[in-house]
């Protein structure tokens, strides 16, 4: 009985204008638009690979070791190429971050490519998912509004009850054939995109990322039936069409275009206080200070006579040292720089001092990075990413930001996806760290000098970035997930219950 | 008889949910737009003020100093003047910087010092920010996308609802002509979307107008004006939109669905997929980056002069005069790279915005952004009052040099030029202005275009309910 029910509510459903106009609407859109984002993401791997060219360019004309390590070594963020389903943070946040040892790199100390362009910011960039809100979620109002409102006013629904069927039976029917209806663009349109992504040159898919697809369809999927509920508990729950339709516009304009954009705006805002900030960068000078103190305690002391750092050498070139901080940054280091080309004979008796002076201060620059690290962390978390992750409470009050969300972790562009890479650019930094300390570059004389043949940057370390696996996406899309397979149930017993006690 | 179907049709909707709904939807929105507002613009005031002050000090400082320090280091930072409209539109303001920088003391050596250029810095306030991004609730917003959809929600069913219930067979029984019906509709339903809408922007307007931060001068309500009639003319384009589809099409629901499909690739799906086609960078770009190539060049001209200079004495006329040469050629090829960048950049983003010109929700908010003094075109003409007023300062160093008998007229070099103070009254200050004019000219294109869109859907209206068949 249940199959003929559904078969039936399916054939209807088939034949209907609207879905002939729902499939239409799909492919055009998710076609056109993947064909853009396709270029898009190509441009960027463009100029993700025109960067790192430059750097590792840039990196080989630099002499001396000091120079290098100063401004030099840095790592790029490649574009990730699920950023076409949801583009999340990717093409926000910065895509490139210097490595140092003067200090530990992390998301708050990343700039972007130089080749990019400011001012198209103001262009809000868009995505599969972002199709699928908003298109879907009409398209399953619009199928539902007169599921239910629709047999009352016909009276077919007193029909059908005249035989011996249950009537949750009905809604099972009506919500299952429904659903294969609005799956049916959704899987085309989707085939279509992947079709469209394997051909593109640029774009490799492997495993994982056809695993955290399957993870972002299933979310639509489950997406999807929030709003075929809602609209059904509409019509449920009004009896006529024409109530039932403008209350479900009203519903998706709310939900989709009103809530999403102004809860940010009227929500309480939550802010660290601000002492978190002064006091954690306090700590931090005052790091940095020591430091200071040491390493002029250091000059003092030792075997050469004066306190000039540079050790009065007097090559071609130049050299610059100072202390240097951002309070709103929590960023604070030690910077030194000498770039010789050439050292004259009175020099040659101080060399040996001032290599030892570098082989004693690398060390301490790195421990005392370190320990502010330390500091700076838990503050950055404070004052930047909690206040971040209680407006997004907010935003998932409504199925929109649920969904954008749980996506946003599947693809691996939410922010804990984007500083995955920054785990990975510190993991680099240790690397060149122990390079530089397993070659004696510190207390090289290329550190300073490049008259006795220049820094070699060749046998640096090579960085590796390899997003996390398609496992931790999972689990770190589950608990939104969660909610909205939980909002689905609720719904769907709130219909039931308002179902079964109507009189026909 | 028009007025009599108009009256009918707007009885018939205050009554109905829709009109309830769209009340405290367009309420609600406005209301949080004022609030907003206000609690945002005082603090862009007091920078803004801060700004101005700061440049006005400076040359004042620098003036009594001597000229030679004028011409050293410039007019300093300046700021755009702000819009008593922004709630309006926001227009991207927050991608736009909110000063060109007079920068200086690039490099120095011991006997020279660089001189000021004018440079573009960029705002980028997203780089760093882990907050979600949302988009600005503003008038803009409100209109371009609430709204529109509620013009679409009181016509869909405005004819087709009719025939489906028999009633306009009814109606044209009677001895009325067809066009006098369909005027009747669509003053009624204008009338229907226009008292919710006028209602909350009279309480946004109120709200913002007797808040002691913001004063709205004559000349703002006359730009309110301009914004409201805009306003009319967008919601004109999608009545008449619904009027066609509903008269065209049998049901009322399938109306409705074709509408809301329409609207969604014009309003929401087209803006967006536009700016991404037109606005992809050409990676042509030259392999060196601007730091690197600024450096080059910087490099080259010290070169140059350093292989030439030493043959001369320190102090003598030659010697000075190229100094000065190099230290003139070097500010103005910096000057020169800084403005070509920008204008890559803008060159960039002027391609897109033409491309998205197609899609009328993209013209209703260009020509908001024009009359409320905001966005991209706005900037332009900052840019444009910038490096005239540079000119005019670096027009007004050379006289006031020129009129002084003990100088050298040596420019870029402290013993060439005038070491006397200069009167600060006489120095020009920067003061950007918001040009009604200008705002008119950038904005007539698309005003006719928007009209263009406004008169041919409405006579498709017109001819779709003549030829309809009841």
């Amino acid at each position: 009985m249940l199959i003929t029910l559904i078969r039936r509510e399916l054939l209807d459903n088939l034949m209907t204008f609207r879905f002939a106009a729902t499939v239409f609407i799909m492919l055009l859109l998710v076609v056109a638009n993947t064909f853009v984002l396709i270029k898009d993401y190509e441009s960027r791997l463009e100029s993700h690979n025109d960067s790192v060219n430059m750097h590792k360019r840039q990196l080989q004309e630099t002499i001396t070791y000091s120079a290098g390590s100063a401004d030099q070594i840095s790592v790029a963020r490649p574009p990730n190429p699920l950023s076409i389903f949801n583009v999340g943070f990717d093409k926000q946040l910065g895509n490139e971050v210097p490595i140092k040892h003067v200090y530990v790199p992390s998301l708050w100390d990343a700039r972007t490519h130089g080749s990019s362009n400011p001012f198209m910011d103001m262009f809000a960039s868009m995505d599969l998912v972002f199709i699928f809100q908003v298109i879907l979620s009409l398209l399953a109002l619009i199928f539902a509004y007169d599921a239910l409102a629709g047999e009352y006013e016909n009276g077919t629904l007193r029909l059908v009850l005249t035989h011996p069927i249950r009537k949750g039976k009905i809604l099972v029917a009506k919500y299952v054939s429904a659903m294969l209806c609005l799956t049916i663009p959704l899987l085309m349109s989707l085939l279509l995109a992947l079709i469209l992504l394997t051909t593109s040159t640029f774009i490799v898919l492997n495993t994982d990322d056809f695993l955290r697809i399957g993870g972002i369809i299933f979310t639509t999927i489950v997406y999807l039936s929030i709003f075929y509920l809602l609209g059904l508990l509409i019509s449920a729950a009004t009896r006529r069409t024409s109530t039932a339709l403008m209350l479900s516009m009203f519903v998706w304009g709310f939900l989709i275009l009103v809530y999403p954009n102004m809860i940010l705006t009227v929500a309480p805002r939550y802010k660290a206080p601000k002492e978190r900030e002064t006091s954690a960068y306090s700590k931090i000078e005052q790091m940095w200070k020591e430091f200071d103190k040491e390493r002029k305690n250091y000059l003092a002391t030792d075997d050469f006579p004066g306190e000039d750092w540079g050790y009065d050498l007097r090559g071609w070139g130049s050299r610059s040292a100072y202390l240097t901080g951002n309070s709103h940054l929590l960023f604070y280091k030690y910077r030194s720089v000498m770039k010789f080309t050439g050292l004259g004979e009175e020099d040659e008796p101080k060399i040996p001092h001032a290599r030892k002076h570098f082989r004693y201060l690398g060390p301490r620059i790195i421990d005392t990075a370190e320990k502010t690290w330390l500091v700076r962390k838990p503050a950055l978390e404070d004052i930047y990413i909690h206040p971040a992750k209680m407006e997004r409470i907010w935003l998932k009050l409504s199925p929109v930001g649920l969904y954008d969300q749980t996506t946003e972790a599947w693809a691996g562009t939410d922010v804990t996806g984007v500083r995955d890479f920054f785990d990975a650019a510190r993991q680099y930094r240790k690397q060149v760290i122990d390079y530089f300390y397993d070659m004696d570059i510190f207390g090289s004389r290329q550190w300073f000098s490049s008259d006795k043949g220049a820094a070699e940057w060749s046998n640096l370390p090579h960085f590796r970035y390899k997003r996390v696996d398609s496992y931790t996406n999972a689990m770190r899309a589950l608990p939104d997930l969660c909610f909205l397979l939980m909002i689905n149930i609720m719904l769907f017993l709130v219909i039931y219950s308002v179902f079964v006690k109507s009189e026909v | 008889m028009v007025w009599h179907i108009a009256k009918r049709e707007l009885y018939d909707n205050l009554n109905s949910l829709r009109f309830a709904l769209a009340t405290v939807l367009l309420l609600g929105l406005m209301l949080t737009n004022a609030v907003v507002h206000l609690r945002e613009h005082p603090h862009r005031v007091k920078q803004y003020q801060n700004g101005v002050s700061k440049h006005q000090n400076e040359l004042q400082s620098h003036a009594e100093n001597s000229l030679f320090k004028l011409a050293v280091e410039g007019p300093g930072d300046l700021h755009k003047q702000l819009s008593d409209l922004r709630f309006c539109a926001e227009g991207g303001e927050t991608f736009l910087s909110v000063y060109a920088e007079g920068g200086y003391g690039r490099w120095s050596t011991d006997r020279l010092e660089s001189f000021w250029i004018l440079a573009y810095p960029t705002s980028t306030p997203n780089r760093k920010n882990v907050r979600t991004v949302v988009t600005k609730v503003d008038w803009g917003f409100i209109i371009g996308y609430v709204l529109s959809l509620v013009a679409l929600l009181f016509t869909f069913d405005s004819i087709s609802g009719e025939r489906e219930r028999g009633t306009l067979r009814l109606t044209l029984a009677n001895s009325i002509p067809r066009h006098t019906v369909l005027i009747g509709k669509f003053i009624g339903a204008f009338l229907s979307v226009y008292i919710p809408f006028t209602l909350a922007i009279l309480v946004n307007l109120l709200i913002i107008s007797t808040s002691s931060d913001v004063h709205l001068g004559l000349d703002a309500w006359g730009r309110l004006g301009i914004i409201f009639f805009i306003t009319i003319l967008y919601t004109c384009l999608f009545l008449a939109l619904g009027l066609i589809v509903s008269a065209r099409v049998q049901r009322s629901a399938v109306s409705l669905v074709i509408l809301l499909l329409v609207w969604v690739v014009f309003v929401v799906f087209m803006p967006n997929t536009l700016a991404s086609i037109a606005g992809r960078s050409k990676s042509s770009g030259p392999s060196l980056d601007f730091w690197e190539r600024s450096e080059k060049l910087h490099k080259e001209l010290s070169r140059d002069y350093y292989s030439n200079r030493y043959k001369e004495p320190e102090d003598s006329p030659k010697g000075l005069q190229m100094d000065g040469e190099y230290v003139t050629k070097d500010a103005e090829q910096q000057e020169q790279l800084h403005a070509e960048q920008q204008n890559q950049r803008i060159e960039q983003v002027i391609r897109a915005r033409s491309i998205t010109r197609l899609s009328p929700v993209t013209i209703v908010q260009n020509l908001l952004e024009s009359f409320a003094g905001t966005g991209f075109e706005r900037h332009l003409q900052f840019l444009e009052n910038v490096k005239s007023y540079a000119k005019e300062y670096r027009t007004f160093i050379e006289d006031t040099d020129r009129a002084d008998p003990d100088s050298l007229h040596i420019f870029g070099v402290r013993e060439g030029m005038s070491q006397k103070p200069v009167n600060p009254e006489a120095v020009p200050t920067f003061k950007d202005k918001l040009d009604f004019s200008k705002d008119f000219n950038t904005a007539a294109t698309e005003l006719l275009l928007l009209s263009l869109f406004v008169l041919v859907l409405l006579s498709g209206a017109f001819l779709a309910f003549v030829r309809v068949e009841v």
